[in-house]
């Protein structure tokens, strides 16, 4: 009797290889997630106990309330025009002091839509904002005067 | 007169570099896929300006109801009950790398008092630089802005 020996296949099975590529080609796209790499840069002083050598009345006060509410030297004013407000006083006084100072309930993003502004003084108005401040309610009630 | 056959059209489509187009693929995603430490859900405010993070800086996130997570970046964000414990672990930080950057995510809604105790414990602690992490601003998301 003739006894038939199975015929073993010399190459590599690849046949399902493209579907595993593409299963795990699936598996990273869903479990990517593009994080968000970039924002704003915000020095801070090097820590100083001494008070800061700003009185209240030079520098220009952004008051932000919450709803997005803008007063810049108590008055109000759309974000649009703070540069425009802030142009005559940085040609008098480049280094003119800017703070910036967010009621306790008003919502961060108009904070930073602010920021984003100010830095954005060269592009706009020519002129480049130096001294941006944000105080916090701790340095508010420890130097405010 | 006899004629020629016509060419015999392969009618199926060619799938031979499938494969090596789709390892292609595999290694672009296995390359570029970066694991976020921090997966807190949050609204970022748009800015125009947005400068480009540092790898491995410090997080520390603020979600919309207040709740505070922070991150060495290199750890998986935990959760602190408020400012005094960011101060402490910030203060941590900048012992190890007085250099270190620190990004801030918060919520763009997040009420402001949120966002002052965490910048106030950072201020505290001698971190240099804060970096608030923002999205791009768009033309529609300019023109509502509401101010």
């Amino acid at each position: 009797m003739k006894i038939k020996k199975p015929k073993v296949s010399e190459e590599i099975p690849t046949s399902s290889m493209a579907d595993i590529a593409f299963l795990l080609i699936v598996y990273f796209m869903v479990t990517t997630t593009f994080a968000a790499t970039r924002g704003l840069d915000f020095s801070l002083p090097p820590e100083d106990d001494t008070p800061p050598m700003v009185e209240k009345e030079e520098a220009v006060l952004i008051d932000i309330q919450a709803g997005g509410i803008y007063l810049v030297d108590q008055k109000p004013m759309q974000l649009s025009e703070i540069l425009e407000y802030l142009k005559p006083k940085l040609e008098r006084n480049p280094k003119k002091p800017v703070i910036i100072r967010p009621q306790p309930n008003a919502e961060y993003g108009y904070m930073v839509k602010v920021f984003d502004e100010l830095r954005q003084a060269e592009d706009k108005i020519g002129m480049k904002v130096e001294n941006i401040s944000i105080p916090t309610q701790r340095e508010i009630d420890m130097f405010w005067f | 007169m006899r004629l020629t056959s016509r060419s015999v059209q392969n009618t199926g489509i060619p799938t031979a570099s499938m494969a090596d187009i789709a390892f292609l693929l595999i290694i672009f995603f296995m390359v570029t896929i970066s694991f976020e430490v921090d997966k807190t859900q949050v609204t970022l405010p748009k800015t125009d300006i947005r400068i480009e993070i540092p790898k491995q800086a410090a997080y520390v996130s603020v979600s919309p109801n207040g709740t505070i997570r922070v991150s060495n970046g290199e750890e998986i964000s935990v959760f602190v009950p408020g400012p005094d414990e960011v101060l402490s672990f910030a203060a941590g930080v900048v012992q190890n790398d007085p250099s270190k950057p620190f990004v801030l995510k918060a919520d763009q809604d997040v009420p402001y008092r949120y966002v002052d105790g965490v910048i106030d414990a950072l201020k505290q602690a001698k971190a240099q630089v804060i970096y608030l992490l923002s999205n791009q601003e768009t033309v529609d998301s300019a023109g509502a802005g509401g101010e």
